[in-house]
């Protein structure tokens, strides 16, 4: 049992009489305050902005110089902190560097915490008294918000699994991992919020979809969760929230997925820099990296043609079910899941993959879509 | 008194608009970007690039041309779509479902976003709503064109 302390303290006689002579006597130890440890004086680059990580980035308690290997901390110490003798080894997965780290880590952090916002309080939740939409209308965005509410809560899950099993030395990364899943119960609060005020309460629940996001939890190594959710994922999700903003039939809607993507951008943000910096500091990771990709990109592909999801998002497209509309809708339906799968190959190649586009499946899928559309007379710009 | 658009007393005037709602624009969140705004007129563009730093627009400029890779992403239209934008803005107080930047620019039919970076053109999402608060303060100007 990992949890049993090493020692029985309550039938330890030194450490009780030891406890007892320092209430009776005053009489104190402090040896801790010749903690080896370095003096700093950090200050505010921009008072305006405050006092950041990045300000604090000083000698031994800075995280430019630190090593690709931690060795030294397997504990819970605070990266700089004096380690005595004793603590415990925690066991940290991730110890390496270049498997988490990002340019401008603590700046997505810091950017997190600035633009937090509330599900309960920051959406003029009063303004959808009095709406109503039509009955197919209504179900569809009930239908869509049933989704997102699935992706959330495993987008929840997913990096939140992760944080015991990275070296504590990572402060600015954890610290960014604990905002992201804060980020994703919020959203799968608002979108729950949201399906239920719409008056027909959840819909279906998405067997390929949760299929797609089991993955996501089952990476084997962070970089790969991080390609799958950051980059894949979330990037497919911003694509949908934009998507999503521009068919709201509401103002209360278009302002939940503008905070949502929001979010959601900074999420890809820290992903696109963190894969930038395995490629150039990891170069070993690169052929990992696409295996993971060829399965990441087989199931958004799946996962993007759910019929529960594809046919609400028609419907909402299209603004109903007649045959103009449905008509409609396909386009710009069909408009969109190309646009995701662009701007993937985009930033995979901004980030330094540029080869993707001639080993991945999923372009030659996006090739044949956009030669389908353009015969169909779909204008893609 | 009014102000011309597109014109940078148009932009100055929003940037003081948003040092009298700094609480507003606080809550938002930083907002750390530089972007350009490109207006068409007559088959000629005037663009104007935007830099916002913490929680302000720190500076505001009109240049003869915008490098794509001195700017996260520029936002595109032809002087007509501002119009109606902006008049949309001041009608309803803030822009309605169908005037605002991401619904107007999302298929590139009536704004286009040009970048030349993914990750700077992910900075409109990013900081989305701060931007589309920043335009809603034309609601507050009267604007000529």
């Amino acid at each position: 049992m990992a949890y049993l302390a090493t020692n029985n303290y309550f039938e330890d006689k030194d450490f009780v009489d030891k406890w007892l002579y320092t209430m009776r006597t005053g009489e104190l130890d402090l040896s801790w305050m010749n903690a080896a440890t370095e003096k700093v004086k950090p200050k505010e680059a921009n008072p305006r902005r405050g006092l950041t990580y990045r300000d604090i980035d000083l000698g031994s308690y800075g995280y430019t110089d630190m090593p690709e290997k931690v060795r030294r901390n397997r504990s819970y110490a605070p990266r700089g902190a004096e380690i005595p003798e004793g603590v415990p080894d925690a066991q940290p997965w991730v110890s390496r560097k270049s498997e988490l780290w990002a340019f401008n880590t603590e700046s997505y952090y810091e950017e997190a915490v600035s633009r937090q916002w509330n599900a309960t309080t920051d959406i003029p939740w009063d303004r959808l008294e009095g709406v109503e939409l039509p009955e197919n209308i209504g179900k569809s965005l009930s239908q869509l918000m049933t989704f997102l509410t699935e992706v959330e809560m495993i987008a929840t899950d997913t990096p939140a699994m992760w944080l015991p099993r990275l070296n504590p030395d990572f402060i600015e990364v954890r610290s960014f991992i604990a905002s992201q899943a804060m980020d994703e119960a919020r959203h799968a609060e608002v979108f729950r919020k949201r399906a239920l005020t719409t008056g027909w309460g959840l819909m279906q629940a998405s067997p390929m979809n949760e299929m797609a996001l089991k993955h996501l939890r089952d990476a084997d190594s962070f970089s790969e969760m991080s390609v799958a959710l950051h980059l894949v994922a979330e990037g497919n999700v911003l694509t949908l929230f934009r998507f999503s903003e521009y068919l709201s039939p509401t103002d209360v809607d278009k302002r939940i997925f503008r905070l949502v993507m929001q979010d959601e951008a900074r999420h890809v943000g820290y992903g696109m820099q963190h894969f930038k910096y395995v490629l150039e500091h990891f170069p070993e990771k690169r052929e990992v990296l696409h295996a993971h990709l060829d399965e990441a990109e087989n199931i958004s592909f799946a996962g993007a043609a759910a019929t529960e999801l594809t046919e609400a998002f028609i419907i909402l497209a299209g603004g109903g079910m007649k045959q103009e509309n449905i008509e409609e809708g396909i386009k710009i339906t069909t408009k969109f899941n190309l646009k995701q799968m662009q701007e993937h190959f985009e930033r995979l190649d901004k980030c330094g993959m540029p080869e993707r586009r001639e080993r991945s499946k999923l372009y030659k899928m996006y090739e044949m879509g956009v030669a389908a559309a353009q015969a169909a007379g779909i204008n893609l710009n | 008194m009014g102000v011309s658009f597109p014109s940078t007393d148009y932009f100055e005037a929003l940037k003081a608009r948003m040092v009298e709602q700094d609480e507003k624009f606080r809550r938002l969140g930083y907002i750390d970007t530089t972007f350009g705004v490109a207006v068409g007129q007559n088959g000629k563009a005037r663009n104007f690039i935007l830099e916002f730093e913490v929680f302000d627009l720190k500076n505001v400029r009109e240049v003869a041309s915008i490098d794509l890779k001195q700017v996260d992403f520029v936002l595109e239209g032809d002087s007509p779509v501002w119009r109606e934008m902006i008049e949309n803005i001041k009608r309803n107080g803030q822009a309605d479902a169908s005037h605002d930047i991401n619904t107007l620019a999302h298929f590139g039919e009536r704004l286009k976003i040009r970048y030349d970076d993914p990750d700077g053109h992910d900075k409109l999402y990013r900081f989305m709503e701060s931007i589309q608060e920043f335009f809603d303060l034309s609601s507050k100007l009267d604007v000529s064109f």
